[in-house]
C-alpha cells in the first residue's frame, strides 16, 4: 500500500515537472486553418491544438470534456468568431477555468477582428435560417483575408510571449509575403474563368468567390442549414439549364445525394472543395488548402469550358 | 485591567494591518515596474485595422424563451387525452464580471392537480470562470451533479417522460436545491478527462428519497465523471455519484448511482448519423426505524439511433422497485420517434407500456413539441 502511494507521489511530481519544463506557448484554435496559420507565426515557440478537424461542420462540433481539459491549460485560444461556433465554443469556454481564454481575456483572440466581413445582415429573423447575425463567418476560405486572420494571431502570440515578438513579426512577415506571392499564382490559374456561374451547396463561399471572380448563382439548400427541399432542387435544375452552368461545388460534410441528382438532371459536375485544412491527407496546411481548390475547380473548368 | 489588553491587542492588530498593506504595496510597486519595464520594449506595430462596427453590441444577457407544449393519452384513466402546454422557460444568461458568469432559467409550469401556472426559479446559479487548481464553484439553486438524466433539462432528452427509477426516486422535477458545488478537473497521469463534484444542499420539503427534518438539514453529494475518448468517432462516459440525506422518518437516505454513455457520430458526417446508448443506475438504502432499513433498485436503458438528418429513435426499458417498499415492481417498454426542424423546434412522439406487480398493465401515447426564440445556448456533451 504505502509503494502505491510513493509510487503514485513520484508519478505526479514527475508529470508536473513535465508540466512547467514545456515553455512554449500552449495555443488551442477551434479550425485546423487557425491552427496553420498560428503554426506558421508562431514557429518553434508555440504547441497548437485544433479541436475540429478538417473534413468536419464547423457549425457543428460536440463540446466533448476531453477539449475542456486542453482549454484548461491553454495560454491562448483562437476563435473564427462572428458566432460561427456558437454551438460549441460557450460550453467548453465555461467549463475550462481558465480566465486568460475567456472572452475578453488576453489569450482570447478572435481571428475575425480584422477582417472585412461581407453578407452582414441589417435585420436578423430566423425564418431566413441559419443566419449569422455579424456577417458571413467562413472568411478563411480566401488568402488575403487570411493574412488578416495572420496579423490577430500575431498580436494575440505578442502578447502571450512579448520577448519573441521580433521571430513572431519576422515569421508574419514570411507569411504575407508567400502569401501575396501564391495569390498572384492561384488568381493567374483561375484567371480564364472569371465570372464562371456555379452552384453552391451551402453558403460558405462569398470570400472565395469574390476573391477568384466566380459567380455563385444559387444554393441547394433553400435557406442556410435548411437541407435541400424538392423544391429548391427544380429551381436549381431550371437555373442549371437556363444559365449554363457546369459546376456544382459541395463540402467534404454534405453528402452529395442531392447535389448527384441535379448533376444527372443537367450535365453539370460536382466537385468537392475543401473547406479546411486537412479536408484531404494531401492539404497539409493553409497554403494546400488554396492550391488543392485552385486546381481542383481549374481542373473542372478545363474539362467543362474545353480551354 | 481589560481594557488596556484591548488597546495592546487593538496596536498590534493595527501594526500588522499596515505592515501588511505596506507588503502589498510593494508587491504591487514590483509587479507595476515590471509592467512598465515590458511596456518600455517597442510596441507592437498597429497596422491600419480595416475592422467594421460589429453590431448588435450591447451588455444584455443572452435572452430566449422554450415552449414545451404535450398531448398525453393513457389506457386506463377517465379522462384519457389532454392537451397540456406543460411549460415556458426564460432563460438568462451572460458574464457577471471577469470573474464569473450567472444563468438564470425561471418557469412558468402547469400544476397537474389544479391545473394552474405557477412561476418558479428553475435554477438561478453563479459559476467561477477561474479559481486556483482547476477548481470552480457554482452557488445557488441548480440541479445536482446526479448522473446523466438529472443535470439536463427535460427538454433537452430524447424522450418526453423521465424513467420510471428517475422519478421514483427522486420524484417528477428530479433533485435541483440551493447550495454549492464546487468541482475539481483531477489531474492525472494518463491525461483524461475526470472531473469530481462535491455538493452541500438544503433538502426538499418533499421528494420520495429525501425529506427535510428539523435535525438534519443537509443534503450531499459526491460525483465523480470520467470521459474517454475511445476513438475520433467514440466516446465513453462513466459516472458515479454517492448521496446522503434525511428521509421522512427522520433517519437517513444513501443513494448509490452508476452511469454509463457510449456515444459515436462520425466526425465527417457529423450531422447525418449518430448513436447514444445511455444506462442509469439508482441504489437506494432508506433507514426508516433504528433497526431497519428498505433497500431498493431501480435502472433504465435507452439508445437512441439518428436515422437521418433530423430522424432520431429512442428505445427505452425502465425497470424500478418503489424506494420504500422494494417488492414492488414497475417494468416499462417505450420507443420515441423524434423529428428535429432545426436546432429550435422539435417534435417527439412516444409510445411506452408499463406493467407492475401491483397495478394492471397499461399504455401511454405523448407527443411533445418543443420550441425556442432566442439566442438559446448549446447543451452540455
Amino acid at each position: 500500500m504505502k509503494r502505491t502511494l510513493y509510487i503514485f507521489i513520484i508519478l505526479s511530481v514527475v508529470y508536473s515537472i513535465s508540466l512547467f519544463a514545456d515553455s512554449k506557448i500552449r495555443v488551442v484554435t477551434t479550425l485546423p486553418d487557425l491552427k496553420s496559420i498560428t503554426e506558421m507565426i508562431g514557429g518553434d515557440k508555440v504547441d497548437v491544438f485544433a479541436i475540429a478537424t478538417g473534413f468536419q461542420n464547423p457549425h457543428f462540433v460536440d463540446p466533448k470534456p476531453s477539449y475542456i481539459l486542453k482549454l484548461s491549460k491553454a495560454d491562448m485560444f483562437v476563435t473564427v468568431g462572428l458566432d460561427l461556433e456558437t454551438g460549441w465554443v460557450p460550453p467548453l469556454l465555461n467549463s475550462a477555468r481558465n480566465a486568460k481564454i475567456q472572452k475578453g481575456g488576453d489569450g482570447y483572440v478572435d481571428a475575425s477582428v480584422n477582417v472585412p466581413l461581407l453578407q452582414v445582415p441589417s435585420s436578423v429573423n430566423r425564418a431566413e435560417g441559419d443566419i449569422h447575425i455579424y456577417g458571413n463567418p467562413h472568411y478563411w476560405i480566401d488568402p488575403i483575408r487570411g493574412k488578416q486572420v495572420a496579423e490577430a494571431i500575431y498580436q494575440g502570440l505578442v502578447k502571450s510571449s512579448t520577448e519573441h515578438q521580433a521571430y513572431f513579426q519576422a515569421n508574419l512577415k514570411t507569411f504575407n509575403d508567400r502569401i501575396d506571392a501564391k495569390t498572384k499564382e492561384w488568381l493567374a490559374t483561375l484567371a480564364p474563368y472569371k465570372g464562371t456561374k456555379i452552384i453552391a451547396y451551402h453558403n460558405e463561399w462569398p470570400y472565395f468567390e469574390e476573391r477568384f471572380g466566380l459567380k455563385i448563382v444559387d444554393f441547394l439548400e433553400p435557406k442556410p442549414g435548411i437541407p435541400p427541399s424538392p423544391n429548391q432542387l427544380v429551381k436549381v435544375i431550371g437555373e442549371i439549364k437556363r444559365e449554363d452552368i457546369k459546376v456544382i461545388i459541395s463540402s467534404p460534410y454534405f453528402t452529395t445525394e442531392s447535389a448527384d441528382l441535379v448533376a444527372r438532371q443537367t450535365n453539370a459536375k460536382v466537385v468537392v472543395l475543401a473547406t479546411s485544412v486537412g479536408a484531404e491527407d494531401e492539404i497539409k496546411d493553409y497554403f494546400d488548402l488554396f492550391n488543392y481548390n485552385v486546381n481542383k475547380l481549374a481542373e473542372a473548368f478545363k474539362q467543362a469550358y474545353g480551354k | 485591567m481589560r481594557k488596556y489588553i484591548a488597546i495592546v491587542v487593538f496596536t498590534l492588530l493595527v501594526t500588522e494591518a499596515s505592515n501588511a498593506q505596506q507588503d502589498s504595496t510593494a508587491a504591487t510597486d514590483s509587479l507595476l515596474s515590471k509592467k512598465l519595464s515590458q511596456q518600455m520594449q517597442p510596441q507592437v506595430q498597429q497596422t491600419q485595422s480595416t475592422a467594421q462596427p460589429r453590431n448588435s453590441i450591447n451588455t444584455n444577457p443572452n435572452i430566449s424563451v422554450i415552449g414545451d407544449f404535450q398531448m398525453h393519452y393513457y389506457s386506463n384513466l377517465d379522462k384519457n387525452f389532454e392537451f397540456n402546454f406543460n411549460e415556458a422557460e426564460f432563460t438568462f444568461q451572460s458574464v457577471v464580471d471577469p470573474y464569473a458568469r450567472a444563468d438564470f432559467f425561471l418557469s412558468l409550469e402547469k400544476d397537474p392537480s389544479s391545473g394552474n401556472y405557477e412561476a418558479s426559479i428553475e435554477e438561478a446559479y453563479l459559476t467561477t470562470l477561474e479559481l486556483p487548481a482547476d477548481l470552480q464553484l457554482k452557488t445557488g439553486k441548480f440541479r445536482s451533479a446526479l448522473g446523466r438524466v438529472n443535470p439536463l433539462h427535460p427538454h433537452a432528452l430524447p424522450f418526453i417522460d423521465l424513467p420510471n427509477a428517475f422519478v421514483n426516486f427522486f420524484g417528477e422535477d428530479g433533485m435541483k436545491r440551493e447550495g454549492l458545488s464546487l468541482s475539481w478537473l483531477v489531474p492525472n497521469p494518463l491525461d483524461f478527462y475526470q472531473e469530481l463534484t462535491f455538493e452541500v444542499t438544503d433538502v426538499p420539503l418533499n421528494n420520495p428519497s429525501f425529506v427535510r427534518s428539523n435535525v438534519d438539514k443537509y443534503f450531499f453529494l459526491t460525483h465523480l465523471k470520467n470521459f474517454w475518448d475511445l476513438t475520433p468517432n467514440a466516446t465513453l462516459e462513466l459516472g458515479v455519484t454517492g448521496m446522503t440525506g434525511p428521509n421522512d422518518s427522520s433517519f437517513s437516505t444513501n443513494v448509490g448511482a452508476l452511469d454509463l454513455t457510449y456515444k459515436w457520430k462520425p466526425l465527417q458526417f457529423n450531422t447525418y448519423k449518430s448513436f447514444v446508448w445511455q444506462t442509469e443506475f439508482f441504489y437506494n438504502t432508506a433507514k426508516v426505524a433504528e433497526n431497519s432499513k428498505v433497500n431498493s433498485f431501480g435502472m433504465y436503458s435507452f439508445a437512441t439511433y439518428q436515422l437521418e438528418k433530423r430522424w432520431f429513435l429512442t428505445g427505452r426499458y425502465d425497470y424500478s422497485n418503489l424506494p420504500f417498499e422494494s417488492s414492488l415492481v414497475e417494468r416499462a417498454y417505450s420507443a420515441t420517434l423524434g423529428w428535429y426542424a432545426t436546432e429550435f423546434q422539435k417534435i417527439e412522439l412516444q409510445g411506452k407500456l408499463s406493467s407492475s406487480n401491483y397495478q394492471d398493465q397499461f399504455s401511454q401515447a405523448m407527443l411533445r413539441w418543443v420550441f425556442v426564440i432566442g439566442s438559446h445556448g448549446a447543451h452540455q456533451y
